[in-house]
């Protein structure tokens, strides 16, 4: 929220998301050089985080509560790309609907466009090295990027405000958090699961030439349809 | 919609013939001032200033813009009572008589000087989203030097948020029409219905627009005939009162920089 962090912090948080996000960039440079039918995909996947990141529940520590959506654009395009998704989103909260802010975006980009998708990644890619099923992957990676995000938004909240402790300021920000939060992030993995099966289902090249299923997946969701 | 209506604004509104460059200028920098401020007194003052600035000057009506502001006042003030329980050691000014809570000189201090943040930024905020177009913003950005692709996406992005949004209210229409929200359990499933084909939807139909453009020589960017504005269309008065105001502004900081409503003994 603007206003929340003291200056120093603000100033902390920009130096620290700034390189991810140029990584970012270069990254989807990349992808769109080599495939510019994927522009439409990304700009959905990013107005698909704005839509969920508005719907905001108030919680009494400084930031809202809401849905991500950022494990989908993770899934599908890599952190890197995720981050500048997530900060484009950020800076149109901040300017369209006043949400956010523009001296919390650092923090807010760390928090909600690195860590999130960069867990989101992690996980998926990780239940597919260990031939776990597709969609039980992306169910986890949204719904763990969507914890994280908080859990390090109670990190950075207590960095900034550490009274009386860290430890004692975390513990406070974590139980209100946890509150509203894992309903949230369950619903929000069901609804990413429910997207994602209907990708596959259409536009399974899409999928596999961004390396997201392998062309096994890709036979046996054919033969289902 | 909400996000309807606050874009008609920033289209429409006393102030939308102003230098983009300077309004932007002019609450990035006040901003900022009520980010450094250690005292809750210039935060308040640019709160005040600000939506004056907002009421009389750009016009928007006061009934909008203060159910605009309630929301994050909410917000402010839950979070206000929070730090000033939960985040003082000193002197308890105020017990509660429940589980040994108590409001601390420094906590209410320390979740006064938050929420007056908090409502100064918010309203600098205010005034950037309710004055300054969207596509203008573009056109500022486009001239610091972002990356094309981002502008692009973003472009893409600003314009597929509405189609969402349309999406949304056809597809919650057609289904009230078949009675699909007329119990709770079709209301889930509606919900459920309306949730899943939402994205494939706005999916195809950006990538309908985004085909249809490209056959159009589209090439990443939306050349408009507008002219550039410069710095120096802000014109000498505006500029100086705008820097009178800032160096006021830090003035007071400096002044205030002390005040606290509970001394901490």
């Amino acid at each position: 929220m603007e206003g929340f962090l003291p200056w120093q912090w603000c100033l902390f948080w920009y130096i620290v998301a700034m390189p991810v996000v140029a990584y970012g960039v270069i990254q989807i440079k990349k992808i769109t050089d080599k495939q510019p039918e994927s522009k439409p995909l990304l700009a959905v996947s990013g107005a698909f985080v704005f839509i969920l990141s508005s719907l905001k529940l108030p919680s009494v520590t400084g930031s809202c509560s809401h849905p991500t959506g950022t494990g989908l654009g993770a899934v599908l395009f890599g952190p890197a790309a995720a981050s500048v998704l997530g900060a484009i989103v950020l800076v149109f909260q901040a300017i369209l609907l006043a949400h956010g802010g523009i001296t919390t975006l650092g923090a807010n980009i760390f928090s909600m466009g690195i860590i999130g998708p960069l867990v989101a990644w992690l996980v998926y890619k990780g239940i597919q090295k260990a031939n776990g099923p597709t969609l039980l992957g992306v169910f986890l990676a949204a719904a763990l990027a969507d914890l994280m995000t908080y859990v390090t938004t109670a990190i950075q909240l207590s960095l900034a405000f550490p009274v009386p402790s860290f430890g004692m300021a975390f513990n406070n920000f974590m139980w209100i958090f946890a509150i509203t939060q894992i309903p949230l992030a369950i619903a929000e993995g069901l609804l990413t699961v429910v997207i994602f099966d209907y990708i596959m289902k259409l536009k399974p090249d899409i999928l596999e030439n961004l390396k997201v299923i392998g062309p096994k997946v890709k036979e046996k969701v054919q033969a289902v349809v | 919609m909400f996000e309807n209506t606050l874009d008609n604004y920033a289209h429409h509104n006393g102030l939308k013939d102003t230098n983009t460059l300077f309004k932007v200028l002019f609450a990035i920098s006040t901003m900022l001032v009520s980010l450094i401020s250690i005292s809750p007194v210039v935060p308040l003052i640019i709160t005040l200033v600000m939506s004056f600035i907002i009421i009389f000057f750009a016009k928007i009506p006061w009934k909008f813009y203060l159910k605009f502001l309630f929301i994050p006042f909410v917000f402010a003030f839950i979070t206000f009572i929070f730090m000033s329980i939960f985040f003082g050691v000193g002197a308890h000014i105020l017990e509660l008589g429940f589980f040994n809570l108590a409001v601390t000189a420094d906590g209410f201090n320390l979740g006064f000087l938050v929420l007056a943040r908090i409502m100064g930024g918010f309203t600098c905020l205010a005034f950037l989203a309710l004055t300054i177009p969207m596509t203008e913003l573009f056109s500022e950005l486009e001239r610091i030097k972002i990356p094309q692709i981002v502008l692009e996406l973003a472009m893409l992005m600003y314009r597929y948020i509405f189609v969402f949004l349309d999406e949304a209210m056809n597809m919650y229409h057609a289904q009230e029409t078949r009675m699909g929200y007329i119990s709770l359990k079709k209301s889930f499933k509606s919900m459920g219905m309306l949730a899943s084909n939402l994205f494939i939807r706005t999916w195809l139909k950006g990538e309908k627009a985004y085909f249809a453009m490209e056959s159009r020589c589209y090439n990443g960017s939306i050349r408009t005939l507008k002219e550039p504005e410069s710095l120096r269309n802000i014109g000498v008065r505006n500029l100086c009162l705008f820097i009178t105001f800032e160096i006021l502004l830090l003035l007071g900081v400096y002044l205030t920089g002390s005040f606290r409503i509970f001394e901490i003994v």
